[in-house]
């Protein structure tokens, strides 16, 4: 049973009352436990949506025929609850943005903490799972230093401890080396690619940029709201 | 921690929202200490009429507050009522020849009757903090036994002499706060307040009545289980030219006056306090709206609606919990000074209770947290994914 199965996602924003943008058109896809994976596509194709919908941050249109379909780790998601939706996030999912997201009045070891916390750890082991998390990245020295006492690489670096924090299954990552320079790009995928490769980690990025297609075991393209390669078997 | 850090971030507006806070606090303690001292100066008139009536001469205003003299023959006649078990005559003088305005509070009295004349029956407990209580033997002697706030006042204490309408006085007692009447009261012997009372009013000597004979109220206990209402009619009855008061007509006349005088201080004070809570609104609102993409980042990777609720909550409260701190300190301070202030002249203003504060500080951190619930939701509401595109 693969570790990500989806088959017919749609998701329909409305702009207005009469605009509508179809972002999603139908995505079937199937992903495998330990995988890295590459979603690339131009602009505007629904990668991201794609994302949040993976991340559980956004629901696929109901209603359809044949019903949307989203299975992760053996747990159908879509008829989830958003409270259920968010432990699952807290607990079992890991996210990178491009813009690293990181909270700037906490130090790097609080951003780190903030996730465990969120899975229901109490605070100690909180912090003691940040640390570890934070010397994992390379960045022990760093837990006490604020995201704009960091370079870029190093701010991915502390996003990637924090999703890494809770040790979870799944890690989704939104153009993580979309702000950076090429050698940061190197350390970052060096480092998802430890994760995969060591932890047995299922990762899914979106991005733009090819060495991270290459990077990774696999790469979905995507074109107006659809996967245009056929899915894993 | 992360809670302090993100109200310092904003350092002036968290400050003014604080200032607005403290200031309603500052105005709920001072005015609720002000009600306070009102509250038991009534309920000890209260207790004191309580279980007693008493009848003055029936061109008195009220409350015992006139100091038209009475013939002591009168006693006889009370006492003479059934279901009267006591009538002691008294005097009650004002302590100033002079009409001065001794402003907020109970008047400072001279009161003089013969001690133990209530044969026990006085349940007004008073008691002594320096020296004694007058005694029957006391009579016709210059003494007196002073209230805390007189002494404090004149600065006297037992074996000091006190000059009172050109007469000296040796101190023998002083009493204990009772946060009433009798902190206000110069007790003496009946006997010397007949003299200075026939000194006030010439006339009754030229019309050939002797001090000896006089007296401005009497105070009547009545016999265990007597209907002091009906008593008190059965004396209005039996004698003539007087007039009655008891527990009933003290609570309508001066508890009604003073809970109307209540409410709207307290009402002043928590129109202040709502204004505070506004700009508690006002903050959190302003820092839920500058925190949007904060907020997506936390609720994305995995921060439960509940928990932002709470942040936003917990950091309202601590905002309503400082202004109250503060405001109660600011209150305290105003009335410690003002009580010095007036402690010269007798105005004491202000009774600040550990209830008051305490409730001072408590209610404005519900209201910090009540303030905070509606930006709080707001925030939990947002869309993940539409917070995290916020610039």
């Amino acid at each position: 049973m693969p570790f990500l199965e989806a088959t017919n996602l749609h998701k329909t924003y409305s702009l207005g009352r009469r605009n509508k943008v179809y972002a999603l058109r139908g995505v079937d896809m199937s992903i495998e436990s330990g995988e890295m994976v590459a979603i690339m596509g131009p602009s505007g194709c629904g990668k991201s949506t794609l994302m949040h919908i993976l991340g559980l941050l956004h629901g696929p249109d109901q209603d359809l025929d044949p019903p949307a379909t989203l299975t992760i780790n053996g747990n159908d998601v879509t008829g989830m609850s958003e409270k259920v939706r968010t432990r699952m996030r807290a607990s079992s999912m890991g996210f990178v943005f491009q813009s690293f997201n990181l909270i700037p009045t906490l130090t790097a070891a609080e951003n780190v903490a903030l996730t465990a916390t969120y899975s229901g750890c109490k605070r100690a082991e909180a912090s003691a799972a940040a640390s570890e998390a934070l010397d994992w990245v390379g960045l022990g020295e760093w837990a006490g230093h604020r995201p704009m006492e960091l370079s870029g690489g190093q701010q991915q670096r502390v996003a990637i401890a924090r999703a890494q924090v809770t040790k979870p299954d799944l890690l989704l990552a939104d153009e993580p080396t979309g702000n950076l320079d090429s050698a940061s790009t190197t350390e970052v995928l060096d480092l998802l690619r430890r994760f995969n490769e060591e932890n047995g980690q299922t990762i899914v990025i979106v991005t733009h940029d090819d060495v991270v297609g290459d990077a990774c075991g696999r790469v979905l393209t995507m074109l107006d709201g659809v996967i245009a390669d056929a899915p894993a078997v | 921690m992360s809670l302090v850090r993100n109200l310092i971030r904003r350092k002036l507006r968290t400050s003014l929202t604080i200032i607005g806070i403290s200031v309603g606090i500052w105005a709920l303690v001072v005015m609720s200490s002000m009600a306070n001292k009102i509250g038991s100066l009534v309920e000890g008139g209260s207790i004191y009429f309580g279980d007693k009536i008493i009848v003055s001469d029936a061109s008195s205003p009220a409350f015992g507050l006139g100091f038209t003299p009475i013939p002591i023959s009168i006693v006889d006649m009370v006492a003479a009522v059934p279901g009267v078990a006591v009538a002691v005559p008294q005097i009650q003088l004002p302590l100033e020849l002079e009409a001065s305005s001794t402003g907020f509070g109970i008047p400072e009295f001279i009161v003089g009757a013969v001690a133990d004349a209530d044969q026990g029956r006085e349940t007004f407990e008073i008691s002594v903090a320096q020296g004694r209580l007058l005694v029957p033997g006391d009579e016709g002697a210059n003494v007196v036994v002073l209230g805390a706030d007189l002494a404090r006042k004149f600065d006297k204490g037992i074996g000091d002499t006190m000059a009172i309408r050109g007469s000296e006085f040796e101190v023998v007692g002083v009493l204990e706060p009772t946060l009433t009447a009798p902190d206000t009261t110069v007790h003496m012997p009946l006997a010397t307040t007949q003299i200075l009372l026939a000194m006030d009013a010439p006339i009754l000597a030229r019309q050939g009545i002797g001090s000896e004979e006089l007296a401005t109220q009497i105070v009547v206990y009545p016999e265990t289980g007597a209907d002091i209402y009906a008593l008190a009619e059965a004396i209005e009855d039996s004698v003539a030219q007087v007039q009655t008061i008891t527990g009933d007509d003290f609570d309508e006349e001066i508890g009604s006056a003073t809970a109307i005088f209540n409410a709207i201080i307290l009402g002043v004070a928590l129109i202040s306090l709502a204004v505070g809570g506004l700009s508690v609104i006002n903050t959190m609102a302003m820092s839920v709206a500058e925190r949007t993409r904060e907020i997506g980042i936390k609720r994305s990777i995995g921060a439960s609606r509940g928990r932002i609720v709470r942040e936003v909550v917990v950091e309202s409260s601590l905002i309503g919990l400082t202004g109250g701190v503060i405001g109660l300190v600011l209150g305290a301070i105003v009335v410690l000074v003002a009580n010095e202030m007036g402690r010269s002249s007798g105005t004491i203003l202000f009774h600040l209770t550990f209830g008051t504060a305490a409730f001072a500080v408590v209610f404005s951190t519900i209201l910090g947290a009540l303030a905070g619930l509606a930006p709080a939701w707001t925030a939990a509401r947002l869309d993940p994914v539409e917070a995290l595109r916020y610039e």
